[in-house]
């Protein structure tokens, strides 16, 4: 994208062009500071957290904000969600809670722009007085080609016939654990060559472990002409507490 | 919370050896030339250029986004022990998948990172550099030309958001008037 846009420039004229190749990703892991915008931080689906002291974040915060003061962060990090995106603002401090947190494996970090006066400057929403919502909630959007976990639970107990389940672990994954009901297990490397075996008038809903290997055999499936979408599972958590056919 | 150096070695190494550009580069294929067959591949050798899409070691499975827009298509390829190159295999990344086709099933034989190629008389710039100018707070247009919601979700500080297809509608007129003005462009990088 970067070299596309200087591309264009160059065209329009500009004669002092230069691209900063390794881009976002590299200057957020240098832990140099980046920022969320306005409407970004008021509507998006993110976790915004308030490390003041207490005492300032009752005394006024942005609208919405969590209140977890610095001091605390080190014993509360396993409340956020570490894939949600989550926006800081304090004092110098801020940094170092930043730093801290991309270490303990939170991807996505941004930091209010002037923090919480500079929010207030710009005449943005703030409330004040007790904090009652300490407990921090956040659900995960779906992403394209995923399949809810209550659409796919109808079709692992049997309750929506229009689908069928594909797993795409390895057999020997599969001898271990044991497979849900409704279900073919069709190792990802083998589904080009075993596409065959999958109705194609039928929803298809792929799982694997985690959702990787769902992922890419959604894809093929999709390439060629299938109605397929993919769980993300963690088939350690058993969050579908679906039926398993044990080996 | 423990404060270790040791995740940011292979970032640093990777970006020390090899710059890939950014993820979706449009513009960038022509930069590449990727090695040539050897003999025995010579036959059946063939390409997938774009970037990964996912990896599993336990399928020996990897997808790749090849084409555009529309055209976008997700090829799959097993790899083996003697594929070669597999470091380059990273989510996201910007690759070049040499396969050949084995008893019905394709499996790559060698994978190479898809260069970032610079328009002529355009430079790259690092972190240290950029961080200098931005603290100094030097007379600089810096641009970020990622769709507009990964903009609203962190962007670098003093940044303004031009996205690709904004920039090619409105042209100049998004940019400073005066044409001598320092241009810094970036993106996702290589993820």
């Amino acid at each position: 994208m970067s070299t596309t846009s200087a591309g264009l420039a160059k065209k329009f004229g500009y004669t002092n062009i230069r691209v900063y190749l390794d881009g976002e990703p590299a200057w957020s892991k240098a832990n140099l500071p980046t920022y969320a915008n306005h409407d970004f931080i008021k509507k998006g689906n993110v976790v915004l957290v308030d490390i003041r002291p207490s005492t300032d974040a009752v005394a006024g915060r942005i609208k919405g904000a969590y209140s977890i003061p610095y001091d605390q962060l080190d014993d509360r990090l396993d409340d956020i969600p570490r894939n949600a995106p989550v926006i800081l603002y304090g004092e110098a401090e801020v940094m170092d809670a930043v730093e801290e947190m991309r270490e303990d494996g939170f991807k996505y970090l941004s930091l209010v722009e002037g923090g919480f006066a500079g929010w207030v400057a710009s005449g943005e929403p703030v409330e004040k007085g007790p904090i009652f919502n300490t407990e921090i909630r956040w659900v995960r959007q779906l992403g394209k080609g995923e399949v809810t976990l209550a659409d796919f639970r109808k079709a692992a107990s049997g309750e929506d016939r229009e689908a069928v389940i594909v797993d795409a672990r390895t057999k020997e994954e599969v001898a271990e654990l044991g497979i849900f009901k409704n279900t073919i297990n069709i190792p990802l490397d083998e589904i080009p060559s075993r596409m065959s075996e999958i109705p194609k008038d039928k929803k298809v809903y792929v799982h694997c472990a985690t959702g990787a290997r769902a992922d890419m055999a959604y894809r093929e499936l999709i390439k060629n002409g299938y109605n397929a979408k993919f769980l993300l599972l963690n088939i350690a958590d058993a969050d579908c507490d679906c039926e398993i056919i044990k080996p | 919370m423990q404060k270790t150096m040791r995740k940011f070695v292979p970032m640093l190494l990777m970006v020390g050896l090899i710059s890939f550009g950014c993820a979706g580069n449009q513009g960038a294929d022509q930069a590449i030339k990727a090695g040539g067959p050897t003999e025995t591949q010579k036959k059946s050798a063939q390409l997938y250029k774009g970037k990964i899409v996912g990896k599993s070691n336990k399928a020996k499975t990897i997808s790749i986004e090849v084409g555009k827009g529309k055209q976008a298509k997700v090829m799959m390829v097993k790899f083996d022990e003697q594929t070669k190159g597999m470091e380059h295999v990273a989510k996201g990344h910007a690759a070049i998948i040499t396969y050949e086709q084995r008893k019905g099933e394709t499996v790559a034989t060698s994978i190479k990172p898809k260069l970032a190629k610079l328009p002529q008389g355009v430079t790259e710039i690092k972190t240290r550099e950029l961080q200098a100018l931005v603290d100094e707070q030097q007379e600089l247009y810096l641009v970020d030309s990622r769709p507009a919601r990964r903009y609203g979700q962190a962007h670098l500080p003093g940044a303004v958001s031009i996205p690709v297809p904004l920039l090619k509608k409105k042209k100049a007129a998004l940019l400073p008037a005066d044409r001598d003005r320092l241009l810094i462009f970036y993106c996702g990088g290589p993820t």
